[in-house]
């Protein structure tokens, strides 16, 4: 069949030696910025670029790839140790990750996330290659008011991903939904709440956010605790690898994860984000079983099914990029920034015309999702060690790669003074009992829901039906209002056994 | 003599301790006192009370944007939907720390000035240091500076401090972050004072 | 006696130190890596532009120039970075006409004086738009899709990469010269109005040569005219709309700046390695590819040029009543 000569043809350009050598780099350095807080994948690709120029096309984009998926593997690390998402599709692993490694079960969490990554990863994979052409066709069904129908699904979702109090964690969302419209409104041009400060006029950046909330406010906390109650890392951790019973748990969560990220990677304009959101959420309405953590509290499968999605997701967004040119965030449009230095414009053409060049990435990144594999493993055992190191010690080190990761997303110093403000927000979030998860799904979500909401209203010019009388849309807000009522039905159920209890 | 006026608040069970001595007779004062101290739930009754002041603000922002109607949506017409919900939501949630029952209270507890302040003092200080601060004609100290004097700051807010490890911390610190940021990923970090390198 | 000798040649050798390496330093400039300043995301076109040309221009002036990208308000953000940067000719800028041309008109309250806070240093490049319709649209010229816009009016949209960008400028332009009612979509980018272009929501879309034609090469969507006065190179067969439209041109214009007070000697040196890196055969190819088109020029020429662009993109703003809000 046509698909294993090129796959044949692929595995021919990838595993020569120079290549291999590079996708290691890739994934190394990768790793590497993932696992440090605040670098992201993007920086360090805009800073290599000029170093791949000297390269063989094929090689340069191997290692740039290699750098974009093995900092989602770093970026689960951190999420894990130290509550720290380094990426917006990190922010799900935090909640239940993290949990684990309070209760010495690191090991287990970040094996369960690099083998749910690369499983995911791989499948991600085979779907590019095998069925990228007709899925672009599937991307074209969705206009604005798909979008938008869709991402009130997520949010709605997103109410699931609080174990405390629905009513705050709804209001959460809503402030992240506030927080996310500041800056310049797409459709107008206006600068809004940025208080005539230019650095705000972009909005605030996710990872500003998310440091300050996220890590100063755990660490404050932490150490407001006296010491014998701060349960950071309880010195027994049980054991480097998941159990049988764990692997049981996982792998209906990871053929999950990875389904849902496979098809919402497709979706050009950030259905990736979505992906491990929804992974959680779905994950988490699922019955437990007898004997498994509840939700937020560590189960593994928490992790798992995120990490999955996110992976699968990462890998079929290079679809939107190889078919269409079109690229799906950032980090793809630095890859075909790339492309088009090496003289190579990314389209379907691409297929055809660099036959070499298109299946040698499809291989490497099997070849890539494997190393990143078989280099985070053996790590789990350092990164443990790394637990055991005294919190007094292990706090100031966080908090300065927190600090150096923020500045050295836009080289300056307003965004550490944002991330001083942040922190002391993320520790008033904590005594007040409200959860930051859902602030953030909400803060990614907000402003490309208002952008799709009034692009959909522009072209209908005004007309609200639209988001029902077109199918895609109308299924999925269907979709939405059947989550609506699973999700408030627990509540509804128990306010309702109560009442039959005093009686 | 007037007759006394049974104040409802009175009747209120949980009040008991809480009870001011009653040197006022001011029977409103006396009402709300009383409201105030039936707080179910801290937690909620002041993040409730956070997210209606939040939400009160970005409408209220909002209304300097040109609002628009449903089928032209201007700038201020999402915040201020937004704004309205959440101040809404905020009044819910405060509504319901008065009058929905916890078994403790739900305090908020004490507040951890000295991690707190620590932890943002260093983090501040990373950045004075780093990048200087040419308002007020600060050099900009550069990054291996900046590590020292953020750690040593921020390991105050722990609490154990022994200067010589805080040192060594920052010495360790230093020479990974250099290894990692500046060599090995290339970053643009002021490594040295800007007096030295000029 | 001696003494005093003894003095006064110390005090010589003293005022020469710190004199000399003044002197010293316009002769040996640069002495260390330049900053090129990109106002834009890395992987745009400005962004590419920059790599391909810093490259050359790292070897005609003989230190490492190294690309910074500080995207952010339109521009407005990187440039502000350069606008109060020091003159030593180690900050330079990338602009574009929407952080100098258009942007002042547009935003009252931009954080620096486009004429004022920079030294010219000379236009790199020329970048045209092209009209893009969907391959679903009726027309096939651009005179087809004119009496098409008219027999609808009011009934089909334009997409641009937000409120105020060259993008949404070359529209409106063309909407004033051919009497026509469109509605405005904005997107956040070009790459993204392009699904929804495709997929034939949005009817037509005024995008840079370097980001629309590929998507033409590939069949996706028909190009109906340049908008540069005359056919381009760039685009061999695509007419010019000023054929139906005379008169009508809009092009991004690309050139270095540097901050106020740069000394002239230095911004002849930039200039100078600057037109030597257009004239390379290899950043030349390079740059039709990408759809630019590399055009030098003196610094004066520069200055001109962007005031007159200035002053026609003004002249728009306030026909069409073109506002950020």
């Amino acid at each position: 069949m046509e698909l294993f000569d090129n796959l044949a043809l692929g595995f021919g350009v990838a595993f020569t030696f120079q290549n291999l050598i590079y996708a290691f780099i890739g994934c190394l350095l990768g790793t590497l910025i993932g696992v440090l807080p605040g670098i992201g994948p993007v920086a360090t690709i805009a800073m290599l670029l000029p170093a791949t120029y000297a390269l063989p096309p094929v090689a340069a984009l191997i290692m740039l790839a290699g750098i974009y998926y093995g900092a989602q593997y770093g970026g689960s690390t951190t999420a894990i140790l130290v509550n720290l998402p380094g990426e917006s599709s990190s922010v799900v692993t935090v909640i239940d990750g993290y949990q684990m490694a309070r209760k010495g079960r690191a090991g287990p969490a970040l094996a369960a996330a690099g083998l749910g990554s690369f499983f995911a990863g791989c499948v991600g994979t085979l779907i590019l290659a095998a069925f990228a052409a007709p899925l672009t066709e599937v991307a074209f069904k969705f206009g604005p008011a798909e979008y938008f129908s869709l991402m009130i699904l997520g949010l709605i979702g997103a109410v699931v991903l609080a174990s405390g109090s629905l009513l705050k964690a709804v209001a959460m969302i809503v402030l992240g939904l506030l927080l996310g419209l500041v800056g310049t409104d797409v459709n107008s041009g206006v600068a809004r709440f940025s208080f005539d400060v230019p650095e705000l006029t972009d909005g605030i950046g996710f990872i500003v956010i998310a440091m300050g909330v996220f890590g100063y406010g755990e660490i404050i906390s932490n150490l407001s605790k006296p010491e014998d109650e701060r349960e950071v890392f309880t010195g027994k951790v049980t054991g480097l690898f998941p159990t049988k019973e764990d692997f049981k748990n996982m792998i209906p969560a990871v053929l999950r994860g990875t389904a849902i990220g496979s098809i919402l990677g497709i979706l050009p304009g950030g259905g990736a984000l979505l992906a491990a959101f929804a992974a959680y959420t779905i994950e988490k309405k699922t019955k437990l079983r007898p004997g498994e953590v509840p939700f937020g509290q560590g189960n593994i499968r928490g992790v798992a099914a995120p990490e999955s999605a996110n992976n699968a997701g990462s890998q079929t967004s290079f679809i939107p990029l190889l078919t269409l040119g079109i690229p799906p965030n950032a980090v793809m449009a630095l890859m075909v920034g790339a492309m088009t230095i090496h003289n190579i414009q990314p389209g379907p053409q691409v297929m055809t015309s660099n036959p070499e060049l298109f299946w040698g990435l499809i291989a490497s990144m099997w070849i890539g999702n494997l190393m990143l594999v078989i280099l985070n493993l053996p790590l789990i055992g350092m990164w443990i060690k790394l637990l055991t190191v005294p919190y007094r010690w292990l706090f100031p080190a966080i908090v300065l790669f927190c600090a150096i990761g923020v500045y050295s997303t836009n080289n300056n110093t307003f965004d550490i003074w944002m991330v001083a403000a942040f922190g002391v927000i993320g520790y008033t979030f904590i005594k007040l009992g409200v959860e930051p998860a859902p602030l953030l799904l909400g803060f990614i979500l907000g402003p490309m829901m208002e952008e799709n909401l009034r692009r959909a209203l522009l072209l209908s010019r005004g007309d609200w039906t639209v988001f029902v009388t077109r199918g895609l849309s109308a299924s999925l807000l269907a979709a939405a209002a059947v989550l609506l009522v699973i999700v408030l039905l627990p509540a509804v159920k128990s306010k309702r056994e109560e009442a039959f209890v005093e009686e | 003599m007037a007759c006394r006026v049974v104040y409802p608040a009175r009747d209120i069970g949980e009040i008991h301790m809480f009870r001011t001595p009653t040197r006022s007779h001011n029977r409103d004062i006396q009402h709300w006192r009383s409201y105030l101290v039936n707080i179910k739930s801290q937690k909620d009754f002041f993040s409730g009370l956070m997210f209606a002041v939040i939400g009160g603000s970005f409408a209220y922002g909002a209304t300097s944007y040109t609002i628009g109607n449903g089928a032209r949506m201007g700038p201020g017409y999402f915040p201020l939907v937004l704004g309205v919900i959440l101040a809404l939501l905020g009044a819910l949630v405060m509504f319901k720390s008065l009058v929905v029952e916890t078994p403790d209270g739900e305090k908020i507890g004490s507040w951890a000035w000295k991690p707190l302040f620590y932890i943002i003092a260093g983090n501040i200080l990373f950045g004075v240091l780093l990048g200087g601060l040419p308002a007020f004609k600060l050099p900009a100290m550069g990054l291996i500076a900046a590590i020292f004097g953020t750690t040593i700051v921020v390991s105050k807010a722990g609490d154990v401090f022994v200067l010589k490890e805080v040192l060594v911390l920052s010495t360790v610190l230093s020479i990974g972050s250099y290894l990692a940021f500046v060599v090995l990923l290339k970053l643009q970090f002021p490594v040295w004072p800007t007096f030295i390198t000029g | 006696m001696k003494k005093n000798d003894f003095r006064s040649v110390l005090w010589t050798c003293l005022a020469f130190c710190f004199l000399a390496p003044v002197g010293v330093q316009a002769q040996t400039y640069p002495q260390k890596p330049i900053r090129l300043i990109v106002p834009f995301p890395a992987g745009g076109a400005t962004d590419i532009f920059a790599r391909t040309l810093s490259q050359k221009l790292a070897e005609k002036l003989g230190t490492a120039v190294v690309v910074d990208n500080k995207p952010g308000a339109g521009g407005t953000l990187g440039s502000d970075m350069v606008a109060k940067a020091q003159p030593d000719g180690y900050t330079l800028l990338l602009a574009t006409s929407s952080t100098h041309s258009i942007g002042p008109n547009l935003n009252p309250k931009m954080p620096y004086d486009a004429v004022r806070d920079f030294t010219p240093i000379g236009q790199v490049g020329n970048a045209p738009s092209i009209m893009l319709v969907p391959n679903s649209s009726p027309a096939h010229t651009v005179q087809e899709w004119i009496d098409y816009a008219r027999k609808n009016p009011g009934r089909l949209n334009y997409a641009s990469s937000g409120n105020g960008t060259i993008v949404q400028l070359t529209a409106e332009l063309f909407k004033a010269q051919a009497g026509l009612f469109v509605v405005h979509i904005p997107y956040k980018g070009t790459a993204l109005a392009m699904p929804d272009l495709i997929s034939g929501k949005v009817d037509v879309l005024f995008d840079s040569l370097p980001t629309g034609l590929p998507q033409v090469r590939d069949g996706r969507l028909r190009a109906l005219g340049v908008t540069t006065a005359q056919r381009t190179p760039l685009a061999p067969g695509i007419p010019a709309i000023s054929d139906v439209l005379p008169g009508y041109e809009s092009t991004t214009w690309f050139g270095l700046f540097g901050p106020q007070g740069l000394r002239t000697e230095l911004v002849s040196r930039i200039n100078l390695a600057a037109n030597q890196s257009l004239k390379d055969p290899e950043v030349a190819d390079k740059l039709q590819k990408i759809g630019i088109e590399g055009i030098g020029g003196t610094p004066a020429q520069f200055a001109a040029m962007v005031a007159s662009e200035s002053a026609k993109w003004k002249k728009i703003i306030n026909e069409r009543k073109i506002t950020l809000d």
